[in-house]
């Protein structure tokens, strides 16, 4: 019997790939110079204190060495970056406010629509700053705050001034130090005790200039007792030069409060995307992580949750998929650093086309986290022998009261499922797609149903029969 | 069995007439043969061997570790597998006060197969370094690697297990397993199961399990009778018995025996 091969498709990217007409109204030099940082800070009024922040992280971003593991990051050069990109546009709470080019942009990407049917807050950030931000007035009338990361600079600074990058300082590593010098934009959230927001809030940032970076911040406190669901989408078109995403997530978990963090990351296939995401999870705190990794050229992504309380609990679900040109280096970490806390951590990769995904996580259960569980699972499915699937997982553990396991799986789609299905009257190229299907359905189930939706488009599966 | 002296190894006893090329201390097992080598340190040493089966060979080597307490020890093994050849390992790092040690096997001809048996035990201030790497380059190899460790006192171990599926391995298997069983609260385990692959035909799977032991098993055990520490030594044997099992040696599987039921009844 001849071995057909499943040539899966490669993501439909039309529809991100529109490119508009870049004429921001303000532009940084190419580079990374303190009189850059100086003038991003004072096009965007920043206080002084933050300014200070912005100088000494420069300063440890040029002390820092670059990272010496994961994927090649030679191509990436800072001073042919422009950190800060002004777009002409004013933030406003009204979509008709938003400038023509910029509106369709996001009409296209089914924002506004999404917003009008299942969404109680939107952010949407074209190149540095955020052009439009809503929530729904129920929600203010509760005290949830949510609302761009200057205003919120503005309006709640004491706030901001004791939680900005304190989880992540940016002696961390060197693109949080880059984050720290030349951030803009982002989402800032409270949500104050006791208020459960029941409708997800959602963030989606667009990069349009070529050759730019995109440095948003998002800051979100989830305070006793309160949940929430936030979303965040990401895109950008593909350029010839190299665009740069460093981010910051920093997620406050309180007591007994939950939070869900679901994220369909898809850039463009010239962005380097150096994320970093951190949960804080308080006593009996829940952060649940939503994952879907489609997008850009090289990915260094591992949302690491601190179970700092007793009872903490962390869910991981994540999905990454590898295709031409793409090294997508992802994974995940949870430090156990009080009793009972627990964490499970589900990811699926797919490599295909020369592409190489590389899954990556660190488990760590300090001395005085007795009781601590966590079950890693990690499956790897490869569509051809170009491309590459590795895994390197990490546990380190003390004490003697930990239960942690670890399993990972590697292969192709198998023949004998492939057999068993068309023995059931399912022609083989529905066999084989629904098993790519069914491979990432733990993750598409975990996201509301338009995203699940929007991640099935993404993974467009056709079949060809090749000989061998 | 004839008993050699050589490569800082304190004592080897070998089954059949194996080659051995003295200039670069290569050990070759013949076309078609099969062989056993044992391979017991008891002094602090640092040994290395170098192995290469030819098509067909099949070998058994066995390398047991019982330095004492104060003991230093590195030692490395190396094999190099043709088509159809066979290697068997079993490893025993339950001595010395810190051991390093590396296994790496290149599984280079089709239907070629390693199988891999290690246990190790840690106590008092002890440190364990493993680093085992299988690399399958053949078509249809396989590779099994199982290992069982138990941790007391403040002992710390770092065990790095690497299956590596080669592009051009198509139909290969490689299966890799790790459980450690947690007696003490000072000990720190690292495991680092890492898994490669640039092949899509192939089936990899690992998976690791660290704990206390089952407190099931220590209740039955204690109501037959039996005190906290002598079903302690019960469970931990249990668990190490499926890579002692192994040992060709009767006698030095006793020793092996008495050596660890000493070791476990100290803590």
């Amino acid at each position: 019997m001849e071995k057909k091969k499943t040539f899966v498709e490669d993501i439909e990217r039309t529809l991100y790939d529109i490119k508009n007409e870049d004429r921001p109204v303000y532009k940084t030099q190419q580079g990374l110079t303190e009189d850059i940082i100086r003038d991003i800070s004072r096009q965007k009024h920043d206080p002084d204190w933050m300014l200070q922040f912005r100088l000494k992280s420069l300063d440890v971003y040029n002390h820092t060495p670059m990272p010496t593991w994961g994927p090649d990051l030679s191509e990436l050069n800072m001073d042919e970056i422009v950190t800060y990109v002004k777009p002409d546009a004013k933030m406003t709470g009204n979509w008709k406010d938003v400038p023509e080019d910029i509106k369709d942009t996001f009409d296209r990407l089914g924002i506004p629509e999404a917003e009008k049917k299942s969404l109680a807050g939107v952010g949407a950030q074209y190149d540095s700053e955020v052009v439009y931000h809503s929530i729904q007035e129920s929600l203010v009338k509760q005290g949830v705050v949510y609302t761009d990361m200057e205003t919120a600079l503005v309006e709640h600074e004491d706030l901001v001034k004791e939680y900005f990058m304190k989880l992540v300082p940016p002696k961390d590593h060197k693109f949080v130090a880059l984050h720290g010098a030349v951030w803009s934009g982002g989402s800032f959230v409270y949500v104050p005790e006791g208020v459960q927001v029941k409708i997800p809030l959602q963030s989606y940032f667009r990069l349009n200039s070529p050759g730019a970076g995109q440095f948003e911040h998002t800051l979100i406190i989830v305070e006793k007792g309160a949940s929430l669901h936030f979303i965040e989408g990401c895109s950008a078109p593909k350029y010839n030069v190299t665009n740069l995403h460093a981010g910051c997530v920093e997620l406050y978990v309180k007591e007994g409060a939950r939070l869900r963090y679901s994220t369909i990351e898809n850039w463009s296939r010239n962005m380097m995307n150096l994320n970093t995401k951190r949960a804080l999870v308080e006593k009996d705190g829940i952060i649940e992580w939503v994952s879907g990794s489609f997008g850009s050229h090289v990915s260094m992504l591992y949302p690491c949750s601190i179970l700092h309380g007793e009872n903490a609990r962390c869910e991981f679900t994540g999905v990454t998929f590898a295709s031409k040109g793409q090294h997508l280096d992802t994974g995940a970490s949870v430090i156990h650093a009080a009793p009972h806390t627990s964490a499970n951590i589900s990811t699926r990769t797919i490599s295909k086309a020369g592409g190489i995904a590389a899954y990556r996580s660190a488990v760590k259960v300090t001395p005085d986290a007795h009781h601590a569980k966590c079950s890693v699972n990690c499956e790897s499915l490869m569509l051809d022998d170009i491309s590459r699937s590795d895994t390197l997982p990490v546990m380190d553990i003390q004490g003697d009261e930990a239960d942690i396991g670890h399993e990972a799986k590697i292969g192709r789609i198998s023949d004998e499922a492939v057999f068993y299905l068309m023995s059931r009257g399912i022609s083989e190229d529905e066999a084989r797609a629904m098993i790519v299907r069914g491979f990432v359905e733990p993750i598409a189930k975990e996201l509301p149903l338009e995203y699940a939706v929007e991640m099935n488009n993404l993974v467009n599966i056709e079949l060809e029969g090749t000989m061998g | 069995m004839r008993t050699w002296r050589w490569l800082g190894v304190n004592e080897a006893k070998v089954g059949e007439a194996l080659l051995m090329d003295t200039e670069e201390k290569i050990i070759t097992v013949p076309e078609g043969s099969r062989n056993s080598l044992v391979v017991v340190y008891r002094r602090e040493s640092h040994g290395q061997l170098k192995i290469r089966l030819e098509e067909g060979a099949e070998l058994s080597l066995t390398r047991v570790q019982l330095l004492p307490g104060d003991a230093l020890h590195a030692g490395s093994v190396e094999a190099v597998v043709a088509a159809g050849a066979r290697f068997h390992y079993t490893a025993v790092e339950a001595g010395g006060a810190a051991s390093v040690t590396k296994l790496t096997v290149d599984l280079q001809g089709d239907e070629s197969a390693a199988d891999v048996a290690a246990l190790y035990l840690g106590d008092g201030q002890r440190s364990i370094d493993m680093n085992y790497l299988i690399r399958q380059q053949g078509k249809n190899t396989t590779a099994d690697m199982q290992v069982r460790g138990a941790l007391l006192g403040e002992s710390r171990k770092i065990f790095r297990g690497t299956l590596d599926f080669l592009r051009g391995a198509k139909g290969s298997q490689g299966h890799e397993n790790e459980e450690v069983v947690l007696l003490s609260p000072k000990v720190r385990n690292r495991s680092v199961p890492l898994m490669l692959s640039g092949e899509d035909d192939v089936d990899g799977h690992h998976a690791v399990s660290v704990g206390k032991m089952d407190e099931n098993k220590l209740f039955y055990l204690m109501s037959r009778g039996l005190d906290l520490a002598e079903a302690r030594r019960l469970v931990v044997e249990a668990a190490f018995n499926p890579v002692l099992e192994r040992v060709p040696d009767q006698a030095l599987r006793e020793e092996i025996d008495e050596y660890i039921k000493g070791r476990l009844s100290h803590d």
